[in-house]
């Protein structure tokens, strides 16, 4: 960090220009990536609606474990009996729950802001006169968004996990397939969801941030990304419309999760699944891209 | 686009290196042509402005004649729909990265996150700052909220903050780095008379220090004071621009002296064979064949008893009053 960072040249912070220097000639024409990058991460992750809305989520997962202990092993109905005593089951069924709603609010919620919050708050001129470039900014706005959805699901796993544990007890990795994996390979199959969820929720925030880029109101483009998220799901419904189901990016979400509780594992959905959530994210960095660098500020 | 390549080519004639951003330039900002029209709004048209470096510009115009628009293109934050802008040497909006990290501004009032303390405001938009090194963020953010009086309150959330100190805080992201060019759109918006006071020190202070300042006000009288040159636009139009003193003068000169004996004054002066008169506040004196010392010498000698003697800025004055006044008869509100 520090031969990135550091231009032993200036040190002084005074009033004037310095004379010797003649202000800019120390050349720089953007401040360190790494530095910015970091305080544009600080800045999502610190905000109070960041934490709030990690903190929401996180107590689902709590929620659904206490709801399953108490009604203990009297009710034996399919996720209810598949769960008990089987805690690293907890994840994945709350990522189930959470990824109809709950996940691709959150995602788009910090995405939505992105652009249109900066306008609304008269800071994104301030951004682009520090300066930073058009291009960067978007670097530096997609991976804050990034780390506020890959945040939100390490916390939620994490809290799923440990609550699973302790209120649904379990040593091992039970599969719908009846067997069960060791603790350490079932820790892996809840990572690898985790990870798929990651990208999904970033495909479909790359929406909402190229919505944010068009308005310089943030609920707006929340509004427009919820939009877009019933659409697909109401889409995906209607049987005449089957034809579309392809290139839907809601299609074949609740199919992947189940994928890696299966032994042995295939991962067909879950790889087609990926691929279109690639094309998605690609289309809305593309749309971003095409806003920005246009837009007068 | 015939006159962007005009511009460029005389930038470079005028520029000694164009591959040194902190070579010294004769002007610090120059528009050639500058044309914006926002869907059939032509807010700015034909503006041709010249910012010599060092000099203190005033941009003066009331509400929604073009003044914060034009700064944007001049800033690259928005492009032009026709003409050119050259800043610090460099034309933008497409060598903004060269020349923005030495510039610092204030534009459409200050911008800042309502959610975070003063002090997290500047530490963010420093993090942004090229010419800052990473050692000396906290001490540049330190130094800049304590040069705008507002270390006491670094600590408290921006949205607490008063219009005032919003306006300071505004100023101290301007400050962050040493500038060779501030530009501030309507700084003293909103501000008491003591806090007009403070931003004219601070004009004056960063002239001191070889800055090159852009101030925009629909108030004459608020920035005169520090201004070397005035820019007048009306409607996206730039009337009239130059050397403050020499538009001052240019409606001719005449003394205005105040005194209780008006009639005794312009007897005196009229057997000096100087053209005097009485006027609502007291004597107007041509000055034409004759200089204001020997106009007060004569009154002197005359025991006329002189309260006051100042001189006549016709030029301007009469100007601004037209343009104030037509700004009382429209709408309130700076264009897009």
């Amino acid at each position: 960090m520090t031969a990135l960072d550091t231009d032993p040249e200036r040190t002084t912070t005074g009033f004037a220009p310095d004379p010797a220097l003649g202000g800019a000639s120390s050349g720089r024409t953007a401040a360190p990536l790494l530095r910015v990058l970091l305080s544009e991460i600080t800045w999502v992750l610190r905000r109070p609606r960041t934490l709030v809305m990690i903190g929401l989520i996180a107590l689902i997962p709590v929620l659904v474990g206490v709801g399953i202990a108490l009604s203990g092993d009297g009710m034996s109905g399919g996720i209810t009996a598949l769960l008990s005593g089987n805690g690293l089951l907890l994840p994945v069924a709350s990522m189930g729950m959470l990824l109809m709603m709950a996940l691709p609010v959150a995602a788009s919620f910090t995405a939505a802001d992105a652009f249109a919050g900066e306008s609304a708050h008269g800071t994104l001129r301030a951004l682009l006169l520090a300066p930073i470039s058009r291009p960067r900014l978007i670097l530096v706005k997609s991976l804050g968004v990034l780390s506020a959805i890959t945040a939100t699901i390490v916390v939620t796993t994490l809290v799923a996990i440990v609550a699973g544990l302790l209120l649904l007890g379990g040593s091992g990795f039970l599969t719908v397939s009846g067997t069960t994996l060791p603790f350490g390979v079932g820790l892996g199959r809840v990572a690898l969801i985790a990870g798929y969820v990651v990208l999904q929720l970033a495909a479909f925030a790359s929406l909402a941030l190229a919505l944010s880029a068009c308005t310089e109101h943030p609920l707006l483009s929340l509004v427009g990304a919820m939009g877009a998220l019933i659409t697909f799901q109401i889409v995906g419904l209607i049987p005449a419309l089957d034809f579309l189901t392809p290139y839907l990016l809601t299609t074949g979400w609740q199919e992947a999760l189940i994928e890696p509780l299966r032994d042995p594992m295939a991962l067909d959905v879950m790889a087609e699944s990926s691929a279109r959530a690639l094309c998605y994210l690609l289309i809305g960095l593309s749309l971003t891209t095409l806003r920005v660098v246009t837009k007068d500020s | 686009m015939r006159t962007r390549d005009a511009v460029v080519a005389e930038g470079s004639a005028t520029t000694p290196s164009q591959d040194a951003p902190g070579a010294p330039v004769e002007y610090a900002a120059r528009t050639r042509g500058l044309r914006k029209v926002y869907g059939g709004t032509v807010a700015v048209d034909g503006v041709d402005l010249d910012v010599p470096a060092g000099s203190v510009l005033g941009m003066l115009g009331p509400n929604g004649s073009g003044k914060t628009t034009t700064i944007r293109m001049l800033l690259g934050l928005t492009t032009p729909t026709s003409g050119s802008v050259e800043l610090l040497g460099r034309p933008l909006p497409e060598r903004a990265g060269d020349v923005l990290p030495a510039v610092g501004a204030m534009v459409e009032g200050p911008g800042f996150y309502p959610f975070l303390s003063g002090r997290d405001n500047l530490l963010r938009f420093a993090a942004m700052e090229p010419l800052l090194p990473s050692g000396s963020v906290r001490v540049a953010v330190a130094d800049a909220l304590e040069r705008v009086g507002l270390a006491d309150a670094a600590r408290r959330r921006y949205r607490g903050y008063s219009l005032g100190m919003k306006q300071r805080l505004g100023l101290a992201a301007a400050l962050l780095v040493p500038r060779r060019l501030v530009v501030l759109d309507e700084p003293t918006n909103g501000l008491d008379p003591a806090g007009t006071r403070e931003i004219r020190r601070m004009i004056g202070e960063l002239r001191g220090s070889g800055t090159t300042v852009i101030v925009s006000s629909h108030l004459l009288a608020e920035i005169e004071a520090v201004c070397t040159h005035v820019a007048v636009l009306s409607r996206g139009s730039l009337l009239a621009q130059g050397d403050l003193a020499t538009l001052l003068e240019a409606g001719g000169p005449a003394l205005l002296v105040t005194t209780p004996d008006r009639d005794a004054a312009v007897t005196a002066l009229l057997a000096e064979g100087v053209s005097a008169r009485r006027s609502s506040e007291g004597v107007r004196v041509e000055l034409t064949g004759t200089s204001a010392p020997r106009v007060v010498a004569a009154l002197v000698r005359s025991d006329v008893e002189v309260h006051e003697v100042r001189r006549e800025r016709a030029g301007l004055e009469d100007f601004f009053t037209q343009l104030t006044e037509g700004v009382s008869a429209t709408t309130e509100g700076e264009g897009p």
